[in-house]
């Protein structure tokens, strides 16, 4: 392959070798799919609401995953709560990704600011993060606004941390200093050099943030704080919980729980195979 | 967190319906799943912790089933609320209502020896006078001074007649030791979490925090020996975990109420029992009648019309839940109820109607509910479903516990979703619930009229005298939606096939766990 390989950008290079990862594509396909699932929701399923006659159902043809115990449709409920999570975890990621950029990238170019800045990230890192998520949570009060404002509020030192590293090892390089002879501003230079350097790290992040920004959302929800007015995998689970049909009702849990594991694992696979495509000495 | 609870005593008492703050969970028990049941120890599973020993002030759901059965009450109450002897074998009123009297039976002793007395009464009763705390203090107002009139006799001079004063002291006012309570600076911030004097039928003898609460068999006990020597109380993460260990054999009770569908699951195995226990409480919808448009009652009654009841009921209590005919005067107490109450029907477009008629359109109001209660978070959905057909847009908060409880406390909502959990005595409970400035009077109603016919109602000195103006009372609020009664619930409490001899009572507070029951509690086929 090393032949061929000469050829091509680096660009091209991470997407051959990423297509040969079946683990990998076959998370982007999951990930894809969960995706239309969340958007095509309404096409799915209607919105479960009221309640139905028939209660507490194991899955049939009819209720594919089951009913819950005021008769509501399961495989419903996950549909939607596809939609409500994923917006929470993507919304979530993008709102740590943006702060984290900003800090990580201040830190690694304006020496002045690394220090304050690094002491923050540090601090951020050593909260007890979930007791004050659900305090905040508990306070702000319900919504999914709250919960993706509150995640990402939580989520964006890891980004800055890894941004800022890469950052680091940009700002010596020759092309940085020619940049500053020449008379480029800071804003230009961040722009034009530093910010397509640390693009492949934030692309990972974006995807593991997201991940670790679902399962937050399930976790608050779980523990009663999510958005009483619309369904996610977390709420789920904790309607389940409050009924008391945990040990019978099996499939009340199960299905959202499936759910949860497929995209934090397709995440994390996804993410694992881009690292490894990316890096091309393993390649050859 | 505590404090905040303990700040909201009386709220908190009368409305807690929530389940209470899971403790860390108990390591596993010793006894085994086949063995038949010895009288020699009940295992009763609990989700909290004791947080308060001094039984004038605590008032979580554990703190009540672990000193009830230390203190003694003067009055226990029957299936159908009405008051039976404890402490105090008989109790009377004078004629002119001011004087009130109760005799106590003679052989009651604290577990020092010291016989319990009429100063022991007297002393609670004064110090919860003098410090005005916890539930108590709310309903003996009309105290004016109690005495002891011999060693088993206490009169209670009051100001004014109120013919509930007895039911209230009875039932609420745990007797405590003078001679231990006295030498405490403050009978309130008295600790009592140690080397404690009782008069129960069991007493406290090993606290195993976040474990258990082990409790021996006192002998000499007046009403009559316990059959089971050792109680303890064992602390569960939540009622999941509960009915695992019950059905294991762990453990032979759970002390909480089982979530409806767990109750219908238990049902079919037979190696449990279930106890139905009336609630004494209700669970409702109040609206808020300072805020507009509510202040209308064509918009109150509208919203009444808007909810679907029967639903509610056996779609989300299971059908574990009576209709209380949307009258404040409950079928557990049968002796208050009003045969003429009527239930508001569900019919979206009579609300509709009510709302063209009041000019109303577009109405959108936020409901606050405490997310942690199982009930009410899945009722609440199904009221916003059915308030949509009615087009009333009903925005739902499920709100962190304290949250829930401060909005309460400063009236910060539009409709108010919850249960008020013991309603023992229709006069002086809807006295503060519903006369203008009560306690927790959350709806904000000020209606002369139903303020006479309360006051009317509290001054008779019997239950026949009341129940004309207190009928009346609950026929003003059903009719002007002060408050919209959803339903009674029937608790549904477990325990293992393996015992008998349980005394149910009404609510979660006495339920199978109240100490006459647990005194007759004995192990089946002995």
């Amino acid at each position: 392959m090393t032949a061929v390989a000469v050829d091509l950008t680096p660009r091209q290079r991470t997407w051959t070798s990423f297509r040969r990862n079946p683990l990998g594509v076959g998370s982007a396909i999951v990930l894809i799919l969960l995706a239309l699932t969340a958007i095509c929701a309404p096409l799915i399923a209607p919105f479960p609401e009221g309640y139905g006659a028939d209660t507490s159902q194991p899955p049939s043809a009819a209720h594919w995953f089951g009913t819950d115990d005021i008769g509501q449709d399961v495989f419903a409920q996950v549909v939607w709560g596809t939609r409500v999570s994923m917006a929470v975890g993507v919304s979530a990621s993008v709102l740590a990704i943006v702060i984290g950029l900003l800090i990580g990238v201040s830190a690694a170019y304006f020496r002045r600011l690394d220090t304050p800045l690094g002491v923050l990230v540090d601090l951020s890192l050593s909260l007890p993060v979930l007791p004050l998520m659900i305090l905040v949570a508990a306070l702000a009060g319900p919504s999914v606004r709250t919960l993706a404002v509150v995640i990402a509020l939580f989520s964006w030192p890891e980004v800055a941390r890894v941004v800022r590293s890469q950052a680091m090892a940009i700002v010596p390089m020759p092309f940085v200093s020619a940049a500053k002879v020449v008379g480029g501003s800071s804003l230009w230079i961040v722009r034009k050099h530093l910010l397509p350097g640390v693009i492949p790290v934030v692309g990972v992040s974006v995807v593991l943030t997201t991940s670790r920004a679902v399962l937050a959302e399930a976790g608050l929800s779980f523990l009663g704080l999510g958005d009483p007015n619309s369904w996610s995998w977390g709420t789920i689970l904790h309607k389940a919980q409050q009924s008391g049909a945990l040990a019978s009702a099996w499939w009340t849990t199960l299905f959202p729980s499936l759910a949860i594991l497929l995209l934090v694992l397709s995440t994390t696979l996804l993410s694992v195979a881009y690292n490894d495509a990316r890096n091309h000495r393993n390649g050859s | 967190m505590r404090r905040a609870i303990a700040f909201a005593a009386l709220a908190a008492a009368l409305a807690a319906c929530a389940p209470s703050v899971p403790g860390s969970s108990g390591s596993s028990g010793s006894s085994s799943s086949q063995a038949p049941a010895s009288a020699d120890r009940l295992t009763i599973g609990t989700t909290a912790d004791v947080v308060n020993f001094n039984p004038l002030v605590g008032n979580s759901r554990t703190d009540s089933w672990v000193t009830n059965l230390m203190y003694p009450h003067l009055t226990q109450m029957d299936a159908t609320g009405k008051r039976v002897p404890y402490l105090a074998t008989e109790w009377s009123y004078s004629e002119d209502g001011k004087t009130a009297t109760a005799k106590l039976r003679d052989d009651m002793k604290w577990s020092d020896g010291k016989p319990v007395t009429a100063d022991d009464v007297v002393f609670s009763v004064s110090a919860v006078q003098k410090e005005k705390f916890g539930v108590v203090a709310g309903l003996i107002t009309a105290l004016d001074k109690a005495e002891a009139v011999s060693p088993t006799e206490v009169r209670f001079n009051l100001t004014r007649p109120d013919g509930t004063f007895l039911d209230n002291v009875g039932f609420w006012l745990p007797i405590v030791p003078k001679h231990v309570f006295e030498k405490a600076p403050s009978v309130q911030k008295f600790a009592n979490d140690a080397n404690w004097v009782s008069a129960g039928p069991f007493k406290l003898t090993k606290v195993e925090r976040g474990q258990r609460y082990i409790m021996e068999r006192v002998d000499d006990f007046g009403p009559g020996t316990p059959a089971v020597k050792e109680v303890v109380f064992r602390v569960f993460p939540d009622v999941n975990t509960e009915v695992l260990a019950l059905r294991n054999g762990e453990i032979d009770v759970i002390g909480n109420v089982l979530p409806p569908a767990t109750a219908t699951d238990l049902k079919n195995d037979t190696s449990v029992k279930l106890q139905e226990i009336p609630s004494l409480g209700w669970a409702h919808l109040q609206y808020n009648t300072k805020r507009k448009p509510m202040d209308d009652v064509r918009v109150r009654q509208a919203l009444a019309h808007a909810v679907d009841y029967e639903a509610i009921r056996n779609i989300a209590l299971k059908g574990f839940a009576k209709s209380s005919n949307s009258s404040v005067l409950t079928p557990s107490l049968p002796q208050w109820t009003d045969p003429a109450a009527k239930e508001y029907a569900f019919d979206p477009e009579q609300s509709k109607k009510l709302l063209t008629e009041a000019g109303v359109a577009n109405l959108s109001l936020n409901m606050i509910y405490d997310q942690a209660d199982p009930n009410i978070a899945r009722w609440a959905p199904m009221v916003r479903d059915s308030a949509k057909k009615a087009g009333i847009t009903i925005k739902l908060q499920g709100l962190e516990r304290n949250t829930y409880l401060d909005k309460t406390a400063k009236r910060d909502f539009d409709i108010y979703a919850g249960s008020w959990a013991v309603m023992d005595n229709p006069p002086a409970n809807l006295g503060l619930a519903f006369k203008s400035g009560g306690f927790i009077n959350y709806a904000q109603v000020s209606d002369p009229k139903l303020d006479d016919l309360i006051d009317k109602a509290q001054q008779s000195l019997t239950v026949e005298d009341a129940k004309a103006p207190i009928q009346e009372a609950a026929r003003l609020i059903s009719d002007q939606v002060y408050d919209n009664v959803l339903y009674v619930e029937t608790f549904n409490v477990a325990h293992s096939a393996k015992w008998t001899g349980f005394q149910p009572m009404p609510s979660e507070l006495l339920s199978i766990l109240n100490p006459l029951s647990l005194a007759s509690a004995k192990p089946a086929g002995s």
